[in-house]
């Protein structure tokens, strides 16, 4: 027979650089993924003062040059990356949170559980409001099945309508919680992964500390939740939209982007748009 | 007692308590679950349930059996060798007592086999890929030597205070068997292979898979003793390697079932600290 250790196969690429994927895994659910949340859901929050606050925020982030690649860079590529990688380490788990009754223990199940709620919740959400990709057949084809229902230049009303259905709402709130627990609970872990807090009574403080983000940034993503969905007048809201559009064309301010307004349907045939054929519009 | 002479089923069951036992023949074979009923004495631990089971050897249908097998040494909780799962949480049978087992479950105590080492019979595993990661992360300290080379350095109280606890360890595999990240390996011996052949074979499986809680700590206790502390680097490389300290999942089971009470977390994340410094300075020198 031939020795045994010649026999055995050569190590994947990931199980020789175990160790950094997971770091990076760990750092990337930090910065950029959950650095992202935050300002995603404090954005998004801002519609509690007002459509138009709201509004001016989303030209802020349009403002941004090469948006497109920013997305894909920071947002959507380390958000795949720790997706891919989480559900990898998933399946290499065991969880037991039903016979060893450790508070950590549960939160290490509910680590595992809200990440993979959390993937299901990203894909369906950005392809619900943004649509994933913006070339037109693809943003045609993605509006026939309810997908790319947000556009940015009349960004409050058509987040409000998109939220308006309550099975929506419901897949929000609990996708929005997954995301909060998941990286509330992912800064404590990342903590002792990287040895920031090492003693119990450090990790303890932490616990503490994450506990408390945890519930402030539910707030804040249940705020802006409870605002799309109930506080914006679709109609007054979509009508001072498209006086801030005019006015910032005017003035310069942005160049004029059709793309990124909404035309309700009946609005292509009239030249005079009426606000109550907006709420008629079927996808 | 007196009233319990007039009514035979209180007393049945003042008296003995059913022990269902989780049996294996051999490695590689199916499991099934037995019943035993066992005359309850005072001051009993699982060890001398398992002793009585042994002497009768008959279950509790008064089938014949062979007795069951299973492992213990030190009787005092110092050695590991009698771990099992009972009543479904991993501890030692030595310090586990039937009167306390059975307040928390009354009438039936379950035993079981550690469920992430291969079972060697009944209630016998192999731990040996235990010892396979105390072997990968060098976990003694290099003295070897032909000459003499004087007194070793001295170690402060400080350092002391913190290694005391981490050298309590027993090797028993508690803190491997409540750990959700650490997965059963078991590797079966091939037909004709050698026991050289299948030991290099099983231990490179085992090199793969989680060092688990125990060899962190252990590591973590070396690395902080100063002659120890001369192989910190290759300490660090092996629980950097396939299998390493990325793989712990920050469950914490490890620490809440040490029967040492040894800070296992503190241990992993002292570990974490040190891993990240260790590449770091292997990226831009230390």
């Amino acid at each position: 027979m031939k020795s045994a250790v010649g026999d055995a196969p050569a190590s994947s690429f990931l199980a020789r650089n175990e160790f950094l994927i997971r770091r990076l895994h760990s750092l990337s659910g930090l910065i950029p993924v959950g650095a992202y949340m935050v300002i995603h859901l404090l954005t998004n929050a801002s519609v509690l003062q007002g459509s138009v606050m709201f509004q001016k925020l989303v030209y802020q982030i349009h403002g941004l040059p090469m948006l497109v690649a920013i997305e894909w860079l920071f947002i959507f590529i380390p958000i795949l990356f720790h997706a891919i990688i989480g559900v990898l380490i998933i399946r290499g788990s065991l969880p037991n949170s039903g016979t060893y009754k450790y508070g950590s223990n549960y939160r290490y199940t509910l680590q595992r559980a809200t990440g993979m709620i959390a993937f299901v919740f990203i894909m369906v959400h950005v392809f619900h409001m943004h649509g994933w990709f913006h070339f037109d057949s693809w943003l045609i084809a993605a509006r026939k099945i309810g997908g790319a229902q947000f556009w940015p230049y009349n960004a409050a009303s058509t987040a409000a309508r998109a939220l308006s259905s309550l099975p929506y709402q419901i897949f929000y709130v609990v996708g929005v919680l997954s995301c909060v627990f998941h990286l509330a609970n992912g800064i404590w872990t990342f903590g002792i992964t990287w040895g920031i807090w090492v003693t119990p009574q450090a990790q303890r403080w932490a616990t503490t500390a994450c506990l408390v983000f945890g519930l402030a940034l539910s707030a804040v993503g249940l705020g802006a939740l409870g605002g799309f969905a109930y506080t914006v007048d679709v109609e007054t809201a979509y009508e001072r939209e498209n006086e801030m559009y005019d006015e910032r064309v005017k003035i310069g301010d942005i160049l004029p982007d059709e793309h990124k307004r909404y035309h309700p349907p009946a609005a292509k045939a009239s030249e005079t748009a009426q606000a109550p054929t907006y709420l008629n519009f079927e996808p | 007692m007196a009233d319990s002479h007039h009514n035979p089923n209180a007393s049945h069951s003042a008296r003995s308590f059913e022990v269902r036992i989780l049996r294996q023949d051999g490695p590689g074979q199916p499991s099934y679950w037995e019943r035993h009923r066992v005359e309850y004495e005072p001051e009993m631990n699982v060890i001398s349930v398992l002793q009585r089971i042994a002497a009768k050897a008959i279950t509790a249908d008064g089938k014949h059996v062979a007795p069951v097998a299973w492992d213990c040494n030190c009787l005092e909780e110092v050695c590991g060798a009698c771990t099992m799962v009972i009543n479904g949480q991993v501890r030692q049978s030595c310090s586990a007592l039937v009167d306390r087992l059975l307040e928390d479950r009354p009438g039936e105590i379950e035993l079981a086999p550690m469920a992430k080492f291969p079972v060697v019979r009944d209630l016998v595993v192999d731990r040996a890929r235990l010892f396979r990661a105390l072997t990968k992360v060098k976990a003694w300290v290099p003295v070897d030597g032909y000459y003499d080379v004087g007194p070793g350095p001295r170690v402060s109280p400080a350092t002391q205070e913190q290694s005391y606890p981490l050298s309590e360890c027993m090797s028993c595999g508690c803190c491997l068997d409540a750990c959700p990240q650490y997965l059963k390996v078991e590797v079966e011996r091939l037909e004709g292979e050698s026991a050289a052949d299948f030991e290099a074979r099983a231990n490179n499986e085992f090199d793969r898979s989680f060092v688990g809680a125990h060899a962190i700590s252990q590591a973590m206790l070396f690395n902080s003793h100063p002659t120890g502390a001369t192989s910190a680097g290759p300490r660090l490389d092996a629980l950097m390697a396939e299998g390493g300290i990325q793989v712990c999942g920050n469950a914490q089971n490890c620490v809440a079932v040490c029967p040492k009470n040894i800070p296992l977390t503190t241990s992993i994340g002292r570990a974490g600290r040190a891993t990240t410094i260790h590449q770091l300075k292997k990226w831009f020198g230390a």
